[in-house]
């Protein structure tokens, strides 16, 4: 197959626009996926980047890195690709807000329908596409929806930490104020 | 501007005389709509439904030769439908296969049809009339599933594309049915049924398509890898060359002459 492990590095500054075209490009090839039911076990039809019954089938994995932190796993095959997505965790806050906001996310994995239930091992959040959804759903919005994801999550977990240190402040100079008239 | 007329077309086939078409949208059932050479979909009429298969429907062809209609399924079963008394009748075909069939190819001549199946054979099916049904003798040598077949225009030999980045040409002489002809591949009489006569690594991926030339001299087929392979077999040798595009794979390739190929 024509992937190969790949490992991409840039300068911080002006990252993100290259990381996110990269892993678009990919994902546009990636999947190119059909209906294939299985070879191994008769009359089913399995995501064959899951059960991996046979590597013929499967497509070398490539990882886009935009850092040593954040970075992108795609693994295809025939008629399926699981995307898993590690996310910047800067200090310990965010760290938490990641894990709490990733598992809320998880739970509620049906509404996202490509979204799956855990992680990859080593990454914070994974998605399953399959040729059933591509069958209903438009590619290039699938893929939109992929990237846009993958930046607004930087985003929330952003927000969500300046207003914990607003709502941290707001609380300390309240409970000072007793102290001090 | 443009009507849908499903969601989903899985495979379809049309009919010799181009006015009907047949269609599987995705899922067990096969509808026949007559007015087909109407270029607007609205137009086109519903006639049959073919009721047969439990799984989806993966591949149609409907032969020339003697209007009869193959069909075949992840299931792992094929039809052959003969249209009799204002209906379309199924007959049973063995094809022995354990996995799904993914395509189904009726040969030129309307004796035999191929059949491209999950458990990396091929059943090549003639008739048997002692006991009204289609059995088969089957082309193994594979080594993953096989996604599809072409018969070369003398219906003796078929090449087949698989996920195993290989493209294979078979005799599919079989004894009783088949004459001996002078292919360009050398005495057909010579090969016994089944034998890989060349096979062609030429594709980094999968082999989604194969297919000859009206004139049975070349063979193309279609990779995963975004490549194009034509093998040339004038001359006694086979030659294969591949061409590399930066587009996204392409799954069928056909030719319209012997010059001009589209996939």
């Amino acid at each position: 197959s024509e992937f190969h492990l790949i490992a991409l590095v840039f300068y911080q500054a002006n990252t993100l626009r290259p990381y996110l075209n990269t892993v678009r490009h990919t994902l546009d090839a990636s999947l190119c996926l059909r209906n294939f039911p299985s070879q191994t076990v008769e009359r089913h039809n399995k995501p064959e980047v899951e059960v991996q019954s046979s590597k013929e089938l499967l497509l070398n994995p490539v990882m886009i890195c935009r850092n040593e932190q954040e970075k992108c796993l795609i693994e295809s095959s025939i008629n399926s690709v699981r995307v898993s997505i590690a996310i910047k965790q800067a200090d310990e806050i965010e760290s938490i807000l990641c894990h709490k906001f990733t598992s809320f996310l998880m739970q509620r994995s049906e509404q996202f329908i490509v979204m799956r239930r855990k992680p990859a091992k080593g990454y914070d959040l994974s998605f399953l596409v399959t040729h059933m959804h591509l069958e209903r759903m438009w590619k290039h919005k699938l893929i939109d929806f992929l990237i846009e994801f993958m930046e607004d999550i930087d985003k929330e977990i952003s927000g969500m930490k300046i207003a914990i240190n607003a709502r941290a402040r707001i609380i300390a100079s309240e409970y000072v104020k007793q102290f001090c008239p | 501007m443009s009507t849908k007329l499903a969601d989903g077309v899985t495979c379809h086939a049309w009919s010799p005389d181009r006015k009907r078409i047949a269609v599987c949208e995705n899922s067990e059932r096969v509808y026949i709509y007559k007015n087909a050479d109407k270029p607007s979909v609205t137009d086109w009429v519903k006639e049959h439904e073919l009721v047969g298969h439990d799984l989806v429907v993966s591949a149609i062809d409907w032969s020339p030769v003697h209007n009869k209609i193959v069909t075949c399924s992840h299931d792992r079963n094929a039809f052959v439908w003969t249209f009799t008394d204002n209906e379309w009748k199924p007959s049973l075909s063995i094809l022995r296969i354990n996995r799904a069939a993914l395509d189904v190819k009726w040969s030129p001549d309307g004796t035999k049809f191929a059949v491209a199946s999950g458990a990396k054979v091929v059943p090549v099916c003639h008739y048997e009339s002692h006991n009204d049904w289609w059995i088969s003798k089957m082309i193994k040598k594979h080594k993953s599933t096989v996604t599809s077949v072409a018969w070369h225009p003398n219906s003796q030999l078929l090449a087949t594309g698989s996920t195993d980045f290989r493209c294979r040409v078979f005799s599919a002489f079989i004894k009783d049915i088949d004459r001996p002809t002078n292919s360009i591949l050398g005495d057909t009489g010579r090969f016994s049924f089944g034998d890989q006569i060349v096979d062609f690594d030429a594709s980094n991926g999968w082999v989604e398509g194969v297919a000859w030339s009206p004139s049975g001299n070349q063979l193309a087929f279609v990779g995963h890898d975004s490549s194009i392979s034509f093998v040339d077999f004038e001359g006694g040798s086979s030659v294969c060359k591949s061409l590399k595009s930066k587009e996204l794979p392409n799954q069928k390739v056909m030719f319209l002459s012997d010059t001009v190929v589209v996939a």
